[in-house]
């Protein structure tokens, strides 16, 4: 079973090639934006693994806590790494939607509601940090980091879903046809659920490794001349 | 009766008893000081004269009459909210009632006293701003309930954040850090919503529902989670 986890994780080596390929050379320009549309490929299946590594940290804070025999160790530092992984892919998802922003709306910051979510949860986690490193050697760290991303994944659904909804907003149904509806054909859609699955396969990849190295440094921690 | 509804019922009582002995302690402390509510109180007439004074009766646009209540409103809660978690740390309290009351009585009391807390500043700052600045509040009850519930999940918000402030050290710029990305949408609606009340168009009440909904939704996790914040083991 491992070992097929492995290869699964390796396959970003082949997987994260052939997204950007088929992003650059396969799949075909859009008709407004032409070839600045291929962004789609990456903006969406970052904004994607951003929420994603928030979910997982979240979902590992509510295990962290309810686990009261200790039966899963390190849970509270493994939301941590899903959330610093999330805090970098939400840097890039900003990064190219601001890119976006200037080829569709001529500027690259317009304070959409969107973008305003976003920068948002960005604000959110990088308090996250601020938090955890106030209570750096503290007994309670784990459990008030914890509770702290526990209430940042339940923001989540107000920033994703409500926001956008209630305020006016210039995010279109993606303006990248004449007609400014979502109109995509196959070869876009597999480009970018192709994408999808790469990003997601980086995060198990990264997340897997931030691990490894985290047990690396407590065993460390733990036996300082192992290495000797 | 039931063993099982005669218990629950005895925890019910002991769970009120704990809640109402839990605010008497609070206002006693906090009313003997006066600390928070003469900084808040201080602090907002200070800004809310300052900028009256600048402006030299000259009017505000609607958006920034709107955004500067909500500034004044947010830094004089800021200063008083937290003070209520950091107080029994800072008195070494926090231990005796971590012994003696469960979790779920403190954190209601806290969030009971930090809403009365909230509400005080409203009433205070709300007319002294409107009289000095100038504002002509076109749609009277619109801007009530945008006040009452921008004010109600500032409130709900920053208690279980202020627990964890307290927790790590009870730093001041901790509590604005980490209170200030979870205000942040509280803050963009409260002020949308309180420009809709000064505007002549029909104002739409989505976000005063909005906000209502953000602070029950916050105040129902961290009630959840306040026992994990509140309790060291």
């Amino acid at each position: 079973m491992k070992h097929v986890i492995n290869i699964a994780m390796k396959s970003v080596y082949v997987l994260m090639p052939v997204t950007i390929v088929m992003a650059f050379l396969w799949a075909p320009p859009a008709e407004l934006l032409g070839d600045y549309s291929r962004i789609i490929y990456f903006h969406v299946p970052l904004a994607w693994v951003s929420v994603l590594a928030f979910v997982v940290s979240g979902i590992l804070s509510v295990i962290f806590l309810l686990d009261k025999k200790n039966r899963f160790s390190g849970l509270d530092g493994k939301s941590f790494n899903s959330a610093a992984i999330g805090l970098a892919f939400t840097v890039c998802t900003v990064m190219t939607g601001s890119i976006w922003a200037k080829l569709s709306w001529g500027s690259f910051w317009n304070w959409d509601p969107r973008e305003t979510s976003i920068v948002f949860i960005l604000l959110i986690y990088i308090a996250y940090f601020c938090l955890q490193a106030a209570l750096a050697g503290k007994s309670s760290r784990g459990k008030i980091g914890s509770s702290y991303l526990i209430v940042a994944m339940a923001t989540l659904p107000f920033f994703v879903f409500l926001i956008p909804r209630i305020v006016w907003s210039l995010h279109p149904e993606t303006i990248i046809n004449v007609n400014r509806t979502i109109y995509m054909d196959d070869q876009m859609w597999i480009t970018l659920l192709t994408a999808l699955i790469s990003f997601s396969v980086l995060y198990v990849y990264l997340f897997n490794l931030m691990n490894r190295i985290m047990v690396l440094k407590h065993r460390i921690g733990e036996h300082p001349h192992a290495a000797d | 009766m039931s063993l099982a509804k005669k218990n629950s019922a005895e925890e019910g009582s002991v769970l009120v008893r704990d809640i109402l002995r839990n605010l008497q302690k609070d206002f006693r402390v906090e009313f003997r000081s006066r600390f928070a509510v003469n900084i808040a109180v201080s602090f907002a007439g200070i800004v809310t004269i300052s900028i009256s004074l600048t402006a030299g009766g000259a009017p505000f646009p609607v958006k920034v009459q709107s955004i500067l209540l909500w500034v004044v409103l947010f830094f004089s809660a800021m200063n008083g909210l937290a003070h209520i978690f950091v107080r029994e740390e800072d008195q070494g309290t926090s231990l005796f009632l971590r012994i003696t009351r469960s979790a779920d009585s403190i954190y209601i009391s806290k969030f009971i006293f930090n809403q009365i807390f909230m509400m005080i500043i409203g009433t205070v700052v709300t007319p002294l701003f409107v009289f000095f600045v100038g504002v002509d509040v076109i749609h009277v009850l619109h801007f009530i309930m945008s006040v009452i519930a921008g004010g109600f999940s500032i409130a709900a918000s920053t208690t279980p954040l202020a627990a964890m402030a307290a927790k790590a050290g009870g730093k001041g710029s901790l509590f604005t850090i980490i209170s200030f990305p979870i205000l942040l949408p509280v803050l963009w609606i409260s002020i949308s919503s309180t420009a809709g009340a000064l505007n002549e168009a029909r104002p739409e009440s989505g976000t005063v529902i909005f906000l209502l909904a953000f602070s029950g939704f916050i105040t129902a996790i961290s009630i959840l989670l306040f026992r994990f914040i509140w309790l060291e083991n």
